[in-house]
């Protein structure tokens, strides 16, 4: 289509001004050809061009690679609600446990039915940052506050003789703040402390201190508030390394392998990581505290894409702590100061 | 569960529709050019316009109907009510919530709980809540203000629902009309139920009056009066009650008990006497106790107190309050006033009154280079609460004297700033102008994360610190609001000088929600950053900067760069640990600790929250200290500007000084400067004297020291003694002669009488005398007397006396007569007195129809198990209210509608839209799908164009074989094939855009001469003529 400008602003309406704008808008849609004649009409279009486009991506995640599939939760203290959630973990059932700021640890399904829910033994101190499933399919709770590792079962009883921790100190075995903890394919487990020590600490099945590894600092190997653990196929420890803002990686031994990050909201780049989960696909799903979006790796470092903004609305994120990956492959983030969790595909 | 409706604020504006059909009749003639389609379309988008604005001026709103029901449960907490049935009232609303509440209509429940205030135990939410086995909220137990609770629920509601409130309480009200309240209630559609809280009988012994004559002498002996009373139910109206009185002295910091005997209680009222005589001029308060033997024949104890005031004039007497932390310092000071003749109490900063009668015995108050907050721990900080600030000030306005002695914790730098103090003196304690004193810059960083009520406590010190900060003085604040971010100013330094943004800030302040910071470095290196920004700015350069953090330890630690700019800023940091992660000696304490270590701050640990306005007062006191003038030595002596009363008789050769704090004098004509110091050029910095009066008071201010370190040379003076002792008896109360006159008060339900008896020297009766009195509450609040004459010799003044607690009393009883002074104890409140459920107010309340609605429905039961079943029978979500209406303005969707399709309007009359290039671009699109080469247009538009042109040279034929023998003269012919050469053109034209057009082949006989070829000859016509004329 062809629109002849100057012929139409012979009515000389007053609103002409306008339709230049229009028609050079215009010139984004196939088939019109428009001829401008003034550059009045020029800056009109540009402006009414970056308005169209200001506006029709206010409503968007900035950078999103990612398609949101549910958003449940609501803001409580009651059974099924939720009160600044800060950890999360996932089972075989897909079956997803919450702990929040009231120290409850609540069950629910994909869709944030509630099933069932249980407090931890004290929160006086300080509420658990942490939650992980075992290989045997039981909850372990990072009691940060209390230095210690709880065990659970999926029906919320706990097995006291299984608690690994409990003494504050900077001995091995001791724990300052306990920020979570995974178990390799031995049944070791790698717990991650951080205030005084920022280190890993490895343990035993049979609760015997074996190693540790990292220092408080910014080099390969130390840790600033190493905030979250996962453990790949090959036994390799990922670090979330919060305040370093990089993904850190362990053999076993607690060898550095590699890592990758550094502080910025770009893509790419991060800005306190808090949370980690792995794919059969070598993806690797880091979720923003500072940046309020996920982020998705290759194992190498390298950005496949990112989801979330900061804000309240649906698909937008404040301060998310945890995600987890279930069966089918959704993200469920832990939408932190929203009190809710989003559901969303990557 | 919505209804939609429309209506119209103003429906004469439809009328406007008529003109709708004109408007199409003259769209049909005026757009009859633009045919069928386009103008149909045209004349309805005009009409849809002209519709949609005649809508909009006729105020289209949308209405909704919601059947919503919210339900408010206003729980009595007052003690009037036994505990048992105070928490059964928690089962009866999670009771109730759980059986009626509508979850599909999205009916909302909430709770409020009071006493003598309101508090929202739970607010209104849609699902079914459960409270806590305890009520949460804090309450002042001790009166009854349904009234005030009332209010506070119909503000909980929204405009989208019909509002209940549900009363559950014995309706005793002690403060407040809850009536009246109803009233105003029922008449905004809010609907009432109650649930009347039935009061077992009990016992009950009580004081019903401890009694001192108002003419009490000094060594003449007089009688106590105390009044028991006993209530019975009844059963055990034929025993005795068996117990202990106590009575009690107080006066000057000494209690001894007068009498401890053991009493029999018959049933009714019973007084007992004591004889008691008073050796020594004081302020003495004698407290009666009634302790039964067995607790089990008394309801409750709360009321077997009761409390009485006497005053004996004697020799002046002034309470000098030390700093703690330095209790020595004006020892020399009151060693000499002694020597004057004063009567001094010397009290501790940390041990000093708390309350109003404790200050009446003093004629004035020296509060000596006391900062408002001292110490060097958590533990060992004290401060002057508010509530003491506005009991020093409130004796003042009494009629005591107030002398501050300045000293480097005094005045502005002692973080007195903004307080209740600077009101009751001659001098403001903040200095406007920069130029006359250096600045000081703090950044608060906030952390409190899960400590209890953090954001409460968050604020409240950020406000103390605002409030105490001086105009020039600059402040940050930087919290974690998604990321690390300054509260104000964050595209620049983030810090802002207070005084012009003080409102600002508190404003800000009050609105912060802190989230959770993951690292002390990154805030620090902010902090680092923007002190770095003021000291490059050579006008905002602070002379000290500072930072205090608070947080429960938990971030990681800052990096040691982040310490080494601190530094090298020589920026102090203190760390304030809060409680919410464990024991003190907790590895992730130390991180804070180190880091006041390393910068040269102060770390402090508290277990409470209530520490905290403690610390941030003594931490504020850093950023202040620019406000002290050091003079060198020898140092300047001040300059006397005024020849006051109390520089009576004293050399006025003054000792030189090396320091004081500046202040700005008071722009007052009351105010009197005295002495000025000439080292500071701005004179009204530069006060070192003055004085003026405060309500009966007087008060001054001494801004250099009395000695220790900036007044040295003055110790030595021959006129030291006698200027701060003649200081100080300016200050002090009036000390006429009071000898004839007494007061007594007596209490009359909720008001208290004041009597004044006056004789003059011959015991006669003293008439017409003009008195003035004032009385301080218990919550401080001034109670002005008006003193009238209703006898000979007899004065009486009035004033309302509702909350239990002590009252002082000043009345002037003329003009250079000394003040007297009285006080006045309601022992208990009401509260206690209650023995019955007050049905009546309960069931006129809800008798109350709400506006379209029915009367409310009063609930019976004992709050038991037994009865919760049938109390809970009854709804409070039933419908019987009004719905909800919830309308909304829509004009200007139409408005903004209307805008559009007049877009619309234009573009189908203006813009004539071709179809043409469809099929081709499909065209295209097919043979690029099919991969097909395209034919190529021009050849097809020139078999086009020579089909047209055969088809043309036929019709010329045959029209030259038709007209041959008709049209004789070449010239006919001519024309004729002119006019079909012409048509042929045009029709053989390409249409715009398409390319040149083909050549002209036809011959036109005779050829005429072209405008271009007439326009060549012309010219050569005129540069012929232009020849000739050259040449000639």
């Amino acid at each position: 289509m062809r629109i002849e400008l100057e012929r139409i602003f012979s009515g000389a309406m007053g609103v002409d001004w306008l339709w230049q704008g229009c028609g050079l808008v215009a010139l984004g849609i196939p088939g019109h050809e428009v001829t401008m004649y003034t550059p009045r009409a020029l800056w009109i279009g540009l402006l009414l061009l970056g308005f169209y486009t200001a506006t029709s991506g206010c409503n968007r995640p900035a950078s999103s690679s990612g398609r949101l599939e549910a958003v449940w939760g609501r803001r409580g203290i009651s059974p099924g609600r939720l009160q600044k959630p800060r950890a999360m973990a996932i089972d075989a059932k897909d079956h997803i446990y919450i702990v929040d700021i009231t120290s409850r640890i609540q069950v629910f399904d994909m869709d944030g039915n509630y099933l069932r829910g249980w407090k931890t033994p004290a929160c006086e101190n300080g509420r658990p940052t942490g939650l992980t499933m075992s290989q045997s399919g039981q909850l372990l709770v990072a009691d940060s506050h209390y230095f210690r590792i709880l065990f659970y079962t999926t029906e919320g009883i706990l097995l006291d003789e299984k608690t690994i921790g409990g003494t504050m100190g900077q001995g091995p075995g001791e724990f300052s703040l306990v920020a979570d903890v995974v178990q390799d394919s031995k049944g070791n487990y790698y717990i991650a402390e951080y205030g005084e020590n920022d280190r890993i600490q490895k343990i035993s099945s049979d609760r015997k201190y074996l190693l540790q590894w990292g220092s408080h600092g910014n080099e390969p190997g130390q840790f600033q508030r190493p905030q979250n653990l996962a453990i790949d196929e090959q036994d390799r420890i990922w670090v979330a390394d919060a305040c370093n803002h990089r993904i850190q990686v362990f053999d076993t031994d607690g060898e550095f392998l590699f890592l990758w990050g550094q502080r910025g909201a770009a893509p790419g780049q991060l800005y306190y990581p808090y949370d980690l989960v792995l794919d059969d696909q070598n993806h690797v799903y880091v979720c923003e505290y500072g940046n309020h979006r996920i982020q998705k790796f290759t194992r190498d470092g390298k950005s496949l894409g990112c989801w979330g903004s900061s804000g309240r609305a649906e698909g937008e994120l404040f301060n998310p702590w945890a995600l987890v990956l279930d069966s089918r492959g959704s993200i469920h983030v832990l939408d932190t100061n929203n009190h809710r969790v989003q559901r969303v595909k990557m | 569960m919505f209804k939609y409706s429309i209506v119209f604020d103003n429906t004469a504006w439809l009328w406007l529709f008529a003109l709708l059909p004109i408007i199409g009749w003259l769209g049909r003639r005026s757009l009859s050019g633009l045919g069928k389609w386009r103008r149909g379309l045209a004349i309805g988008f005009r009409s849809l316009v002209m519709a949609l604005f005649i809508l909009a001026l006729a105020g289209m709103q949308t209405r909704k109907t919601i059947d919503r029901m919210t339900v408010i449960y206003i729980l009595d907490q007052s003690l009037s009510i036994p505990e048992p049935q105070r928490l059964a009232m928690i089962d009866y609303v999670n009771g109730s919530v759980a059986e009626h509440r509508k979850d599909e209509s999205q009916d909302r429940a909430g709770v409020i709980v009071f006493g003598r205030d309101a508090v929202v135990e739970f607010p209104p939410v849609d699902f079914d809540l459960q409270l806590a086995p305890h009520i949460e909220s804090l309450l002042d137990p001790e009166f009854t203000d349904l009234a005030s609770a009332m209010r506070r629920a119909s503000a909980l509601f929204t405009g989208d629902t019909a509002k209940r409130i549900v009363i559950v309480s014995d309706g005793n009200e002690n403060l407040g009309d809850a009536l009246r309240q109803a009233r105003a209630m029922t008449a905004l559609g809010i609907s009432i139920d109650g649930v009347a809280v039935p009061l077992v009988a009990r016992d009950e012994i009580s004081i019903d009056k401890l009694a001192i004559p108002p003419d009490v002498r000094k060594d003449q002996p007089f009688e106590l009066r105390v009044v028991l009373n006993r209530e019975t139910t009844g059963k055990t109206a034929r025993r005795n009650v068996r117990g202990k009185l106590q009575i009690t002295r107080r006066a000057a910091g000494h209690e001894e008990i007068l009498v401890e005997q053991p009493v029999e209680l018959p049933p009714g009222k019973k007084p007992f006497t004591v004889r008691e005589v008073i050796n020594q001029a004081d302020f003495y308060t004698y407290e009666a106790r009634f302790v039964p033997d067995y607790p089990a024949d008394d309801g409750t104890l709360r009321n077997n107190t009761e409390t009485a005031f006497t005053y004996v004039r004697g020799r002046g007497q002034v309470l000098f309050i030390v700093d703690h932390a330095e209790p020595g310092e004006f020892d020399f000071l009151i060693q000499r006033l002694k020597t004057e003749g004063i009567q001094v109490t010397v009290q501790l900063s940390n041990q000093t009154f708390s309350s109003l009668p404790e200050l009446q015995r003093f004629d004035a108050v020296i509060l000596a280079n006391v900062p408002r907050a001292s110490g060097n721990s958590a533990e060992s900080v004290a401060s002057f609460s508010d509530e003491q600030i506005e009991i020093l000030v409130n004796n003042t306005r009494l009629g005591c004297g107030l002398f501050v002695i300045g000293g480097p914790n005094s005045f502005g730098a002692g973080g007195w700033s903004g307080t209740k103090l600077e009101e009751a003196l001659p001098v403001e304690f903040q200095i406007k102008n920069a130029k006359v004193a250096p600045v000081g810059a703090l950044a608060l960083m906030m952390h409190a994360g899960e400590m209890p009520q953090a954001n409460y406590w968050q604020k409240r010190i950020s406000l103390e610190a605002i409030k105490a900060l001086g105009y020039t003085d600059w402040c940050g604040m930087v919290q974690w609001s998604g990321r690390e971010d300054w509260l104000w100013n964050a595209r620049r330094s983030g810090m802002l000088p207070v005084g012009p943004n003080r409102k600002m800030m508190m404003a800000r302040v009050d609105r912060m929600n802190i989230g959770d910071m993951p690292n002390f470095d990154a805030p620090m290196q902010m902090a680092a950053n923007a002190f770095q920004m003021l000291d490059k700015d050579p006008d905002a350069k602070p002379a000290v900067k500072h930072m205090v953090i608070i947080s429960d330890g938990d971030p990681n630690a800052p990096s040691a760069g982040t310490i080494r700019d601190l530094n090298r800023l020589k920026v102090t940091v203190t760390t304030v640990c809060v409680p919410s992660h464990g024991s003190a000696d907790a590895g992730y304490q130390q991180v804070m600790k180190r880091i006041a270590d390393q910068t040269g701050g102060k770390f402090y640990n508290v277990q409470s929250g209530r520490a905290l306005p403690r610390i941030y007062q003594t931490e504020v006191r850093r950023v202040s200290r620019p406000l002290i003038k050091n003079i060198s030595e020898p140092g300047l002596p001040p300059t006397l500007i005024n020849l006051h009363e109390m520089m009576k008789g004293i050399d006025t050769d003054l000792p030189p000084i090396t320091g004081f704090v500046m202040t700005t004098i008071k722009e007052s004509p009351l105010v009197e400067v005295i002495m000025r110091s000439p080292a500071v050029k701005e004179e009204r910095n530069a006060t070192i004297l003055a004085g003026w009066t405060y309500g009966l008071g007087k008060s001054v201010a001494w801004t250099t020291d009395a000695g220790a370190r900036w007044a040295r040379d003055w110790t030595n003076w021959e006129g030291y003694d006698r200027f701060f002792s003649q200081i100080v008896r300016w200050t002090m109360r009036p000390m006429g002669d009071t000898e004839k006159y007494t007061i007594a008060t007596d209490v009359q339900g909720k008001k208290t009488r004041v009597i004044i008896t006056a004789l003059d020297e011959g015991d006669e009766y003293l008439n017409y005398q003009t008195m003035a009195g004032t009385a301080i509450g218990p919550d401080m609040k001034k109670h002005e007397l008006r003193v009238e004459q209703v006898a000979p010799g007899r004065y009486v003044g009035e004033f309302d006396s509702e909350a239990a607690g002590s009252y002082s009393i000043a009345v002037t009883p003329g003009a250079g007569k000394g003040m007297l002074l009285t006080g006045v104890h309601i022992g208990y409140s009401s509260e206690y007195r209650d023995r019955e459920t007050n049905r009546p107010l309960l069931e006129a309340i809800v008798e109350l129809p709400a506006e379209g609605g029915k009367p409310g429905q009063l609930v019976e039961g004992a709050l038991d198990r037994r009865d919760m079943k049938k109390m809970l029978a009854v709804d409070p979500f039933r419908r019987d209210l009004p719905k909800a209406k919830s309308i909304e303005d829509i004009w200007h969707w139409l408005v903004m509608c209307g805008s559009c399709l007049f877009l619309a309007d234009v573009f189908i009359r203006r813009v004539q839209v071709s179809l043409d290039w469809i099929p081709p671009f499909f065209a295209r699109a097919r043979d690029w799908m099919m991969r097909r080469q395209a034919p190529v247009r021009q050849e097809e538009i020139i078999s086009r164009l020579k089909r047209r042109k055969a088809e043309v040279d036929t019709t010329i034929d045959d029209r030259r074989a038709a007209s041959r023998f008709d049209i004789p003269s070449g010239e006919a012919e001519s024309g004729i094939q002119t006019s079909i050469l012409e048509q042929a053109t045009r029709s053989t034209a390409p249409p715009a855009g398409l390319g040149r057009p083909p050549e002209q082949t036809l011959n036109t006989e005779p050829e005429e001469e072209s405008y271009t070829e007439r326009l060549l000859k012309a010219k050569k016509d005129v540069w012929k003529d232009r020849g000739k004329g050259s040449k000639s």
